[in-house]
């Protein structure tokens, strides 16, 4: 049992990140902590583990007070898993990895083999305990990071949006795991920022400007309108579905969900036909290979509108995103815009975080760089910058400052907005809404949809397939290097077999969506 | 993200070079630096030759790696052959003894590489890491931070692919916006610069997220030692080794 009884904390002593906050997580639970980007959800988190200390009140560990013990003592008893698994992994062998935590207890050589496999094996792992971790998949890595965890035997557990960069079979994994823990005692307290949590949650905290604004159970949270708005979550597809079934009175459990929501599944409205020219995006027996391993063979693709690439890790989309943009020549075949062969330049590239890429001094130098090295005056392409900046939400105040003392939610309007100010021809966006919040991500396809809606063909590689599918015109499935299925996002929307057949679960609504159609043509 | 594998990057295997201890290899690779250079040519040579065509053909190393791995060397090399076989002052000409000089020192610079590379090759850079820590444990006697510099050094020894990643991605996404990265060396220049500066700052980040990942799982410094007694075939191992350097160093 960890508890945190009025602790307010504040990184620079004059504005607090948390509040007067406190909370009590024991045995068995399952806590989902909820609030938008910058609500304090990941501080509380690092209050309840010891890597940070409360600037008022208390910490309490089986009822001590350990707000001054050493950091190791919440350490141990409180597991942490981050968002990326790359920056929590600090070596080549599996089982080297897990061994990482016990090795630091000073526990015996045979106690901490027994540890590596016990902590493998309940995350169901254990086939990997010889490879290297560089070779995993995302969804094997962090698998791998909770392993790591657990091998401390902690009794509590911080998920801290643990699922964010993983697709949905690997989330549904991961999620399998986390309730066996939850069945064997261990406390788990899950920041989340989609409404899938909420059908493991036990209880809902909803933080909002570092304080506790609403704390009730799943089911109450989805009846109640302004805690729903308070986290950010009232839009957001799945939980608007959960929350019609439980107003309803259907139960909120894993038991019979989908078919318990089929009947509140939205039905998207027609997509209005574009009246604008659009200058294909197309890919045509595209081959690539890297050291003699083949990762793309033969791949076509043709896009004119908004395009989901959709596929399993290692199944070669970031590579063809790489082609598209032409940024990588590939062995044979070839990709063109408008019939023209792609060269660097002519395609809009992000990556995940794009905030990672800026690098001028000013945001407005950033966000003209683009137009610059293509050649535009010092006039034009500061025009261009200004009014890039101006339709992704950037402010006239922020021009002048420097782009590295932006928050990270502006820091991405800014990166998207050097991606599209140089005015390419098309776009490709990898993994786009990671790490956002669910209003975030619904700006984002909103921008995204614009771009489409102006004329410039779009595609979107996502782990969320489920919230892209609503703003999207078609989807292309890609495995091992092939792409296996092209279908209409109407189509897509419906049927899961499609994303059998790409080796990915179908999201959610998808299943249910089919769930429906199948009892009405029954 | 593949890429083509640097010469000497870890090719997992379970060859019989594989799965001798890490210990043993750098052991045996200090052995044979001094082997090699004690060796007469070109009869030791031919020994320590002899001793890398097994080392190659027991790991499976392709003879090609070592050449790739000589590369960037390869004109500082061809350079000093040249460099010594011509005559300029006196009576200019070739000068046998010269050349011969200079092709058995590049010689034992291309053996050497060969060991080098095959250990590399067939050893975990971590393992390395961990090896040189465990070989330098009593130096923690006299207050040396082994532990730490071992971690120290597997952590930047794993984040050197993550961050040739980085790097791959920036330039990907600055090319996308335009830029050309190339042309004349003060453009050339100017283009790493861009590069660095969103580098530097995500290296500074991951660093930062590592070092906190690393205190959530009670990283202190010291560690339990993992390190098992050598087995016999290890013994076996650094008992040929060792008498094969010797030979090659008294022939």
């Amino acid at each position: 049992m960890v508890e945190l009884r009025d602790v307010s904390f504040s990184f620079d002593g004059e504005r607090n990140v948390l509040d007067h906050v406190s909370l009590s997580l024991g045995p068995g639970e399952h806590l989902v902590l909820l609030g938008r980007n910058g609500s304090g959800k990941s501080t509380l988190g690092k209050l309840l583990n010891g890597s940070l200390r409360p600037s008022r009140g208390s910490v309490l560990f089986d009822g001590d007070d350990v707000s001054a013990a050493p950091r190791a003592v919440l350490a141990r008893a409180t597991g942490y898993v981050r968002q990326d698994p790359l920056t929590q992994i600090v070596s080549d062998l599996c089982s080297d990895e897990v061994a990482f935590g016990p090795r630091n207890l000073g526990l015996s050589r045979d106690e901490v083999r027994h540890r590596v496999a016990e902590a493998l094996e309940t995350c169901g792992i254990a086939g990997l305990a010889q490879r290297l971790t560089s070779e995993l998949s995302g969804g094997q890595q962090q698998l791998l990071a909770l392993a790591g965890a657990l091998a401390l035997r902690p009794r509590h557990l911080v998920l801290d949006e643990a699922e964010s960069h993983l697709d949905q079979a690997a989330r549904s994994r991961m999620r399998a795991v986390v309730r066996g823990l939850v069945a064997a005692g261990v406390a788990v307290l899950e920041i989340a920022h989609s409404g899938e949590a909420l059908l493991d949650a036990t209880r809902v905290i909803v933080l909002s400007g570092g304080a506790v604004a609403w704390e009730g159970a799943p089911e109450d949270f989805l009846r109640c309108r302004e805690a729903l708005e308070t986290s950010g979550l009232a839009e957001d597809p799945v939980t608007v579905a959960l929350a019609s079934a439980v107003s309803d009175g259907a139960p909120l459990s894993r038991a019979g969900l989908v078919e318990s929501l089929a009947p509140y599944v939205p039905e998207s409205a027609a997509r209005p036909t574009r009246g604008v020219e659009v200058c294909p995006l197309r890919a045509e027996g595209v081959v690539v290979s890297y050291d003699g391993l083949p990762v793309l063979r033969g791949v076509g693709l043709d896009t004119e509108g908004l395009t989901l690439l959709l596929g399993a890790s290692g199944s070669g989309k970031t590579t063809l995103a790489r082609v598209l943009a032409g940024v990588l020549a590939p062995d044979a075949g070839a990709a063109t815009l408008g019939g023209a062969p792609v060269r660097a330049g002519m395609v809009g590239l992000s990556f995940q975080r794009p905030e990672d890429q800026l690098f001028c001094e000013t945001v407005l130098d950033d966000v003209a760089y683009g137009p610059r090295a293509r050649g535009a005056g010092d006039d034009e392409a500061r025009e261009l910058a200004r009014s890039a900046a101006a339709r992704l939400g950037v402010g006239e105040e922020l021009l002048g400052r420097s782009p590295f003392s932006l928050s990270g939610g502006q820091m991405r309007r800014v990166a998207l907005a050097g991606v599209v100010a140089a005015r390419p021809g098309a776009y490709v966006f990898d993994e786009p809404s990671a790490g956002l919040d669910a209003p975030g991500r619904a700006e984002l396809a909103r921008v995204v949809r614009m771009l489409v809606d102006e004329g410039a063909a779009v595609v979107v590689i996502t782990h969320d397939a489920g919230e892209w599918l609503d703003v999207a015109d078609d989807v292309v499935y890609i495995r091992d290097g092939v792409i296996v299925a092209t279908a209409s996002a109407a189509d897509a929307r419906r049927r899961p077999g499609l994303f059998d057949a790409a080796g990915l679960e179908a999201p959610l609504l998808v299943r249910a969506r089919a769930a429906r159609e199948g009892a009405t043509h029954a | 993200m593949r890429r083509v594998a640097a010469p000497g990057a870890y090719v997992p295997g379970d060859t019989l070079v594989h799965r001798v201890d890490a210990r043993v290899k750098l052991v045996l690779l200090v052995l044979v630096t001094i082997a090699t250079f004690a060796a007469s040519a070109p009869k030791g040579l031919l020994v320590v030759l002899a001793g890398l065509t097994l080392v190659l053909v027991a790991s499976r190393t392709s003879p090609l790696t070592v050449l790739r791995g000589l590369r960037p060397a390869a004109v500082v090399l061809a350079f000093s052959v040249v460099a010594n076989a011509v005559v300029l002052v006196g009576q200019p000409g070739l000068s046998a003894d010269g050349l011969s000089r200079s092709v058995t020192a590049v010689a034992r610079i291309v053996l050497l590489v060969g060991f080098a590379l095959a250990l590399s090759a067939t050893t975990m850079p971590t393992a390395v890491a961990t090896a040189l820590s465990q070989l330098m444990a009593p130096l923690s006697r006299v207050g040396v931070p082994v532990g730490g510099i071992a971690t120290a050094a597997s952590v930047a020894l794993r984040f050197i692919p993550l961050t040739m990643d980085e790097v791959e991605r920036i330039r990907c996404a600055q090319r996308a916006r335009g830029a050309v990265l190339g042309g004349s060396l003060v453009a050339t220049l100017r283009g790493w610069g861009q590069v660095l500066v969103p580098l530097v700052v995500a290296l500074l980040r991951r660093a930062d997220d590592l070092a906190d990942a690393m205190c959530d799982r009670c990283y202190t410094g010291e560690q339990t030692s993992m390190a098992e007694p050598l087995s016999p075939r290890d013994w076996a191992a650094l008992a040929v080794g060792a008498a094969w350097a010797l030979a090659a160093a008294l022939v």
